[in-house]
């Protein structure tokens, strides 16, 4: 009634000793009780325990495999527990085996990749052996997708950080460089606004200049006299011949040189500045600047 | 003579990550097996795949989808597909088993080991370069003698460890990591 299986593989053999469960029906090939396993090892000690080990060790290998399949080399079982296994370099692999006894140092068994997979392949097969009807059955070890967080651990941190370090340097160097460029020229807004009456700029100021053309302060300034050269610029900004008296503004004084029709008087509303001289009316607020008038003839 | 799934690994499609190492792994086997292409073939037909894979231009397609290769198809396959290669794989490590073994092993003289090691190289090299596309980093990676080993190892290593019917499970979830 004895019934012995035997898994093997080029360096390891398991032997399992047991009994079929009569009470369950059990036919007379099968296995239903396990009274010993012993597992042979080419060259090292051989190892001798009760189902409870045989089920620590399932437990702890095959999780290992399978974390090690995916690069991902991390210790399985605890120090209370009987069988222990970790990474002990590479291809290296340290199972540790804890006594029963009392007072018995725990044995410890480096295997390679071969002897580990060897290992695998007879726990495998112990496990998916049809005639082995054990009651309760040995658990079935989890075999799910690693996490992507599991993954990363597995890296070695100065890979892990080079996307990181490496993007936040480039920015930095970015920056850096475009803060070494200089800066481009202000350029004139295109779009004229309409422009609110200037605020009386203090004396000594040059007058204020605006894409709306202002008309100038005083009186003097409405009446502009004839022969002064005036040219517009494509955006309709009057700009005064460079002349030794112009100012660095550009803009031709009021006082200063031949007087001529400036773009001002142009578009001076109707009745301008000499209509009311004491309270200048200021320009309509437009949402278009408005269309230049016609330029009226030079006076003589 | 489909074989049942386990309940434990849900049943899904892997992902362009899984389907590029599981056309590498069955491209070591053919590196390690000068007939590993025709013994797909016939491994599909006895494990029960004769209809999913009636020749080898339908098995090549599907491993077409890897997009390493050179002539890289578009789209994904479902799982029954990618299950079924899976199975190949794992029959086609087992049968292979000794060599994988024989390149893992520490036990024999490393000159030995080192020359098994050369020649596996020097035929996968051969494949990747026939078959993928060179300017693809992770071909390139492999193809170096030196900076490739690691991952050659670690294909040889899965290989060793998925072989059987045991380790069906163990695969399939391997190439089913991150969420894949």
């Amino acid at each position: 009634m004895k019934q012995t299986l035997v898994y093997g593989q080029q360096s390891c053999r398991l032997q399992l000793e047991g009994l079929p469960d009569v009470s369950a029906g059990q036919a007379g090939d099968a296995l239903g009780i396990i009274t010993s396993w012993t597992l042979v090892w080419a060259g090292r000690p051989e190892l001798e325990g009760r189902r409870e080990h045989l089920v620590a060790l399932i437990n702890v290998v095959l999780p290992y495999a399978r974390y090690l399949m995916s690069g991902v080399a991390r210790p399985f079982g605890e120090p209370d527990q009987p069988i222990e296994i970790a990474p002990a370099g590479p291809g290296d692999h340290l199972l540790r085996l804890r006594s029963s006894e009392s007072g018995v140092e725990p044995l410890e068994v480096h295997l390679d990749d071969a002897e580990l997979a060897d290992l695998v392949r007879v726990l495998d097969a112990l496990r998916l052996d049809p005639r082995l009807h054990l009651q309760p059955p040995l658990s079935e070890p989890l075999v799910q997708p690693l996490r992507r967080r599991e993954l990363l651990q597995a890296e070695p941190l100065a890979r892990r950080l080079a996307a990181p370090v490496g993007g936040l340097a480039a920015v930095a160097l970015t920056a850096g460089l475009s803060a070494l460029a200089p800066l481009p020229a202000p350029v004139p807004s295109r779009t004229a606004t309409p422009a609110s009456p200037a605020p009386s700029a203090p004396a000594g100021l040059p007058p204020q200049r605006t894409a709306m053309p202002q008309p100038p302060l005083g009186l003097d300034a409405a009446k502009p006299a004839p022969g002064t050269p005036t040219s517009a610029t494509p955006s309709g900004l009057p700009l005064t011949a460079p002349g030794p008296a112009s100012p660095p503004s550009g803009l031709t004084p009021a006082s200063q040189g031949p007087k001529t029709s400036s773009a001002a008087d142009r578009l001076a509303p109707a009745g301008g500045p000499s209509a009311l001289p004491d309270a200048p009316i200021p320009p309509p607020r437009t949402l278009f600047p408005p269309t230049p008038p016609p330029v009226p003839a030079a006076r003589p | 003579m489909s074989q049942a799934l386990s309940p434990s690994t849900p049943s899904r499609p892997l992902s362009r990550r899984g389907i590029e190492r599981l056309d590498l792994m069955l491209l070591c086997t053919e590196a390690l097996d000068f007939n590993g292409g025709e013994a797909m073939v016939w491994m599909s037909q006895h494990l029960g795949y004769g209809e999913l894979f009636p020749n080898r231009v339908e098995l090549w397609k599907r491993r077409c989808h890897n997009p390493l290769r050179r002539a890289c198809r578009r789209g994904s396959l479902d799982s029954t597909e990618t299950d079924a290669l899976i199975r190949i794989l794992c029959t086609m490590a087992d049968r292979l088993y000794p060599m994988l073994r024989g390149l893992l092993s520490t036990a024999e003289a490393p000159e030995v080991i080192d020359q098994r090691w050369q020649l596996f190289q020097s035929r996968l090299a051969d494949l990747l370069r026939e078959r993928m596309n060179p300017r693809r980093s992770s071909v390139q990676t492999l193809l170096d003698s030196q900076t490739g080993h690691r991952q050659r190892r670690a294909m040889v290593q899965t290989l060793a460890l998925g072989a059987g019917p045991g380790g069906f499970e163990r695969l399939r979830a391997c190439l089913m990591d991150g969420g894949a």
